[in-house]
């Protein structure tokens, strides 16, 4: 264990200091990409990794909390990125993988269909409507199971009644001609042992309508409008009931709270020596994705700088013209730096999508310790 | 449920159902990270089968009792980034005010 | 000893107009005189899965 000189890797990023040798340390901490391959892509996960060098590798939780850093660049109602710095991917992933897969949301389940005319045959429609984004938010019902009937705190009924009566025209049926049925389904069952006794039975059986509910007053369920469902020539009709259950992504991906969800490590760009003159310029040009700039010194020359290495996407275009500029130029990654996008689909709020996530990590864990106990 | 050798309590594999990488991957680092556990690692026996195995073998203390704080150092770090990230919205909400130039009549809950 | 078949009504598959026939009848539309007919979809409710 030697006491080296505080190197240039630990200044960036929160990565925790440690009495690593440099080159370990950059082993440690960034993933190295070459002409042909990244390389040294894989974390040191085990604590005792580095034990002949007298050095710990476990985190320790005061040291995480201490590193531990959210940035967020962009947030809007629907989408965001964030830095999420001082996580190892395993966990950075969990969330990813939770958010796609294992945050519930309502989504089209059954679809009953009275009359479907239109050139979109029934189980096409169905499947388009499965796919239409419901504006809910799935925490205020329960999953409906095999045996339950369907009621008002576990389904949605939505209503889908349309008619092209224009001769010689086009009807473009859109996703928000589909009307909320807070009181249920309408239609009946049609049953043989149909009595005149009993009265109707629908295909729900809501004990109340969901607009007498506070969350829902004043506030109708709606779907993701602008949707083209299908389009009716003259004469055509669509009559159906779509019912609308909750559910995860892992079952079925139109029940996966995201667009798309994902994260990719911070890029970083060093340049190994000076790039001067014309080198300069060439490398500028080399680089799809803008990554260097050219600064003017004081005596008339010219020299690269790296001015957007987060834009850096990895292409390797600029190492790619022989082995001088490999030696150049180093392309990294750093490990636990990750910058992370949420594209919601409009049920819930990104940050709430990713709070949620954290809690069903939570959950898990939790479920573990208990079965253990 | 915890699968051991009779009387060796440092070493187990723990089969559990209904979880996969999601969980197995995140448990399998914070377990690494535990200077007790010599080696850790897990399978999923079958694809189609929801349930993942978990091989734990420690220094001395039961595996059992080393998996469990495994679990509760997970917890821990969710609960702190949790935190981390719910203070990280609102410290950028309060530099931004809320937009209401995009996609308009979404209500945030 | 059948009973008297029922009369079905028919689409026209030019005009749209509903036709209703008898055995024996000309298909044809009494609107627009197209000869192509269709029968109309069951009432009947059929249930899907959106998957």
């Amino acid at each position: 264990m030697s006491d080296s000189e505080p190197e240039a890797m630990a200044e960036a990023d929160g990565v925790p200091s440690t009495k690593l040798p440099p080159h370990l340390e950059l082993r440690r901490t960034r993933v190295l990409c070459k002409v042909d391959a990244p390389d040294n892509t894989d974390t040191i996960q085990y604590s005792g990794a580095y034990a002949s060098l007298g050095h710990e590798n476990s985190l320790r939780f005061a040291d995480f909390c201490k590193d531990f850093r959210v940035d967020i660049t962009r947030i809007s109602d629907d989408d965001m990125e964030l830095d999420m710095v001082g996580v190892d991917p395993s966990i950075a992933n969990a969330f990813r993988r939770i958010l796609l897969a294992e945050l519930p949301t309502m989504a089209i389940e059954k679809v009953l269909i009275a009359n479907n005319t239109s050139v979109v045959q029934d189980e096409v429609l169905a499947h388009r409507l499965g796919l239409i984004p419901i504006k809910v938010d799935p925490r205020l019902f329960d999953y409906l199971s095999e045996n339950d009937t369907p009621n008002e705190k576990n389904t949605i009924v939505f209503k889908l009644h349309v008619r092209c009566e224009e001769r010689g025209q086009r009807l473009t049926v859109k996703s928000n001609e589909l009307m909320w049925l807070p009181k249920g389904s309408e239609f009946l069952k049609t049953s043989e042992s149909l009595t005149s006794t009993s009265k109707p039975e629908t295909y729900t059986s809501f004990t109340c309508s969901q607009d007498s509910m506070p969350e829902f007053a004043g506030n109708p369920i709606r779907v993701y409008p602008d949707i083209i469902i299908s389009k009716l020539g003259f004469g055509q009709e669509i009559e159906l009931e779509a019912h609308a259950v909750k559910g995860v992504g892992k079952t079925h991906a139109k029940w996966s709270p995201v667009a798309t969800c994902w994260y990719r490590m911070l890029p970083e760009v060093e340049l190994m020596e000076e790039i001067e003159g014309e080198k300069a310029d060439v490398l500028k040009q080399k680089c799809p994705a803008k990554v260097f700039e050219i600064e003017d010194l004081a005596d008339g020359r010219k020299r690269a700088t790296v001015a957007r290495p987060r834009a850096c996407t990895l292409c390797r275009e600029c190492i790619r013209d022989g082995e001088d500029w490999e030696k150049r130029i180093s392309l990294r990654r750093v490990k636990n730096h990750f910058i992370f996008t949420i594209e919601s689909t409009g049920a819930l709020p990104p940050e709430v999508l990713f709070t949620e996530a954290v809690k069903i990590l939570e959950d898990k864990c939790e479920r573990v310790i208990s079965d253990l106990s | 449920m915890e699968h051991t050798s009779f009387g060796d309590q440092r070493n187990a594999t723990f089969s559990l159902a209904e979880e996969d990488h999601t969980l197995a991957n995140a448990l399998r680092f914070t377990l690494n990270q535990d200077p007790r556990v010599i080696i850790c690692g897990y399978s999923i026996p079958h694809p189609s089968e929801a349930r993942v195995n978990v091989r734990v073998q420690t220094t001395g203390d039961p595996a059992r009792e080393v998996l469990k704080d495994a679990c509760q150092d997970l917890m821990l770090m969710c609960q702190h980034i949790r935190g981390t990230f719910n203070k990280a919205v609102n410290d950028s909400r309060m530099k931004s005010p809320p937009d209401n130039d995009s996609s308009q009549g979404m209500d945030s809950d | 000893m059948d009973p008297p078949p029922e009369p079905v009504s028919y689409i026209c598959g030019d005009c749209g107009m509903e036709n209703t026939l008898k055995p024996g009848d000309v298909i044809q539309c009494r609107e627009c005189g197209y000869r192509i007919l269709y029968k109309k979809r069951t009432r009947r409710i059929i249930q899907y899965e959106a998957r």
